[in-house]
């Protein structure tokens, strides 16, 4: 596993804590075009992703990257998580690995 | 004159007819006689020796004459009163108390204005300052005293939380709050009929005491919903977890010896009913289980009343289902049945929109829907309970959660595959706590679910026996060919082959072994035993069965298991049978982790 670069676990609302930093998220889909796609975050926020998406995309997104703004990233990865997500499930290991159990996260 | 009444203090009480603790206080002492409880607050005499008056104590001093700072034969400064007429009775009045405090405890007897006016000698109190309790007061009232009464003076009054099997003689005193109906049983030893009841405690402690037999028909008629009793002699065990519907450790077996008073004529406390609230989110670990949650939520909706009838005597029964969101973000449709499906239920449906909170005591957590909660007989609800609880909510509803969207707890939670009645995400435990304890199922078999790897499956031990085809018992080989079934008492040509086999499990806590049987083993191999077997019998390069056993290794299943003892070589020994297998739905599992971490982080 590579380690020399981590990602942070975030939802919509921990985006902006990390600014300019990488981090991961999975999105919902609402729409793409050539250079970015629009996504509701796990916490029902939206969240724009540049950069470019693989030709087709499924129902939920994972993407690494760097935290343009408080609601964009530049993605580097794109994956395609499949059409059935528990979006509840991973807002709440957002919440606990940036919250009291940060130690254990990279 | 500390210890005496006011001179003339009744003929001051008629003239002045209303005193507050304001107005300059003339100075009154009366003495209390006949005290005696109605319905929840108490009257007596006031008497100053030469005249009495029928007076009532308010309902804020109860408190005062259970711990005996006021006592009847005691004496009572008047701060504040005012006097009526007792309506069609002119000339008769009573005095309403408003406000007192105590002067003296009991004296000897009642203030006579003869011996008072003959001798002059101030009256002393009791030698010693005994606190009574309203029992004893009633006691003393009257003379000749109520068994309950004697019951009550002669042992100490119990808190039914301080009970436990290591202790001697008790009473206790306690509101029957829920009673069974008889029930008759046939098993080995014999018929016979049983029934229990709930029992309350001032505290608002719950116990279920149990009766047999003679101590049933003798109890059955005594024992009746609301009404308090003294209880002694019974005997405590531990609490049966899988049929206990209150929240103790212990359970009460009554027999016929059990002493039962009705406690008469005193003071009746009325017990609070006592929450334990479940969060919604966390009611997956009771769906289908024995045991009983309350709830506390907001109500969402309310149905209109539905018909139902009901399977097994084809009776048409009332059902409405509201739907309560708390602050877990989860709703939940709870189904209210009977009367309170149509009382209860429409006062809630005229007040839906006002978003009442409702507390619930007593409910079943079922699988429909993926987990649903129903009323049974017993259970209480509560509208706009006052208690910090449902302020809180309240408070959090009104600020947030209105806007908030929620979703049903039932949704996603139904598990993936057939596993028996009972949900996978009931009862779960790790493997540690079978190998932790020995002697688990020693009475009768108990149940669990848990997660675990298949780690190691012996590739040499007899994984299967020849079975019947029509009652898959085991059949042996026929003198000249084909198989003879003693079950079915006839031969036949074939056979088949039925799982039965030991496989090693290991989960993060431990590892054990597993008995499975047929259905259960097909799913952990992944193909009959026929078929296994046909495997094993081609040789080759390749050995197929070897690999087929180690593609079960290493995969993770959810088993539901029954845990009984057995004796081996007249050794016991704890056998963990296998009774449903299913694939893990990793979301819900994921649930139920972020469930244990919520739950480890509050008890922490």
């Amino acid at each position: 596993m590579d380690t020399s670069s981590p990602s942070v676990f975030v939802n919509g609302a921990l985006l902006r804590r990390f600014v300019g930093q990488k981090v991961r998220t999975v999105i919902q889909v609402m729409g793409s075009d050539m250079g970015s796609v629009v996504g509701k975050s796990t916490d029902d926020l939206q969240i724009f992703v540049r950069g470019s998406p693989p030709p087709s995309l499924t129902t939920y997104l994972e993407v690494i990257g760097i935290a343009d703004s408080e609601n964009s990233i530049r993605a580097e990865v794109w994956t395609n998580f499949g059409d059935s997500f528990d979006a509840l499930n991973y807002n709440e290991l957002c919440k606990l690995a940036n919250g009291e159990f940060k130690h254990l996260f990279i | 004159m500390e210890n005496s009444v006011t001179q003339d203090g009744i003929a001051t009480v008629l003239s002045n007819q209303s005193l507050d603790s304001s107005s300059v206080r003339p100075e009154i002492v009366v003495q209390i006689v006949d005290l005696k409880a109605v319905v929840n607050r108490y009257t007596f005499n006031a008497n100053d020796g030469k005249m009495k008056i029928k007076a009532t104590l308010p309902a804020t001093l109860t408190s005062d004459i259970i711990s005996g700072k006021i006592q009847n034969l005691g004496l009572i400064r008047l701060l504040a009163y005012t006097v009526n007429e007792i309506p069609g009775k002119s000339e008769e009045k009573y005095m309403l108390v408003t406000k007192c405090e105590a002067v003296a405890p009991a004296l000897d007897s009642e203030i006579k204005s003869e011996s008072k006016a003959s001798t002059g000698i101030t009256l002393k109190p009791k030698q010693e300052f005994v606190a009574k309790s309203a029992s004893q007061i009633i006691n003393e009232q009257r003379g000749n005293a109520a068994p309950a009464a004697r019951m009550a003076m002669t042992r100490r009054v119990h808190p039914l939380v301080s009970l436990n099997p290591y202790q001697g003689s008790w009473t206790i005193k306690v509101r029957v709050t829920n009673k069974g109906v008889m029930r008759t049983y046939k098993n080995a030893r014999g018929e016979g009929c049983v029934f229990n009841v709930e029992l309350t405690d001032e505290e608002g402690t719950q116990i279920q005491a149990t009766m047999f037999n003679a101590a049933a028909q003798k109890f059955y008629d005594i024992f009746q919903t609301g009404k308090v009793y003294y209880i002694s002699r019974g005997s405590l065990k531990l609490a049966n977890k899988q049929f206990k519907t209150v929240q103790n450790d212990y359970e009460l077996t009554l027999s016929e010896n059990s002493e039962v008073e009705e406690a008469r004529n005193e003071e009746m406390f009325v017990p609070e009913i006592k929450f334990n609230f479940v969060p919604i989110d966390e009611l997956g670990a009771y769906v289908n289980q024995k045991e009983l949650i309350d709830v506390i939520g907001v109500v969402q909706s309310v149905s209109p009343t539905m018909s139902i009838r009901r399977r097994n005597d084809n009776e048409m029964i009332p059902k409405r289902d509201i739907t309560l969101a708390d602050e877990s973000k989860k709703t939940v449709v709870v189904s209210l049945w009977n009367d309170l499906a149509t009382g209860l239920g429409q006062e809630l449906l005229d007040m839906a929109d006002q978003h009442p909170v409702i507390a619930i005591k007593s409910l079943k957590v079922g699988d429909f829907q993926g987990v649903s909660l129903s009323t049974i007989s017993r259970s209480n609800v509560v509208i706009n309970p006052d208690s910090p609880e449902a302020t809180k909510l309240k408070s959090w509803y009104d600020s947030e959660g209105k806007e908030t969207s929620m979703s049903a707890i039932g949704s996603g939670m139904s598990p993936s595959a057939n596993n028996g009645s009972r949900s996978m995400y009931a009862d779960r435990v790790c493997l540690s706590h079978f190998t932790s304890n020995p002697s688990l199922g020693e009475d009768k078999p108990v149940f669990f679910s848990t997660r675990a790897y298949i780690s190691f499956i012996k590739p040499d031990q007899t994984m299967w026996y020849r079975a019947c085809k029509t009652c898959n018992k085991k059949v042996t080989e026929a003198m000249d060919s084909g198989y003879w079934c003693e079950g079915c008492q006839k031969k036949d040509e074939e056979c088949s082959l039925r799982y039965i086999m030991a496989v090693k499990v290991s989960d993060s806590t431990g590892e054990t072994w597993f008995s499975a049987f047929n259905d259960e083993a097909e799913k952990i191999i992944g193909c009959s035993a026929d078929e296994l077997n046909q495997l094993k019998s081609e040789e080759g390069e390749v050995n197929e069965f070897q690999t087929k056993l180690k593609e079960a290794t290493w995969s993770a299943h959810l088993f539901r298991v029954s845990v009984s003892q057995q004796e081996y070589n007249s050794e016991k020994r704890q056998r963990i049978t296998v009774k449903g297998v299913s694939p893990i739905d990793f979301a819900a599992e994921t649930r139920l982790l972020l469930q244990d971490i919520s739950k480890n982080k509050t008890s922490q």
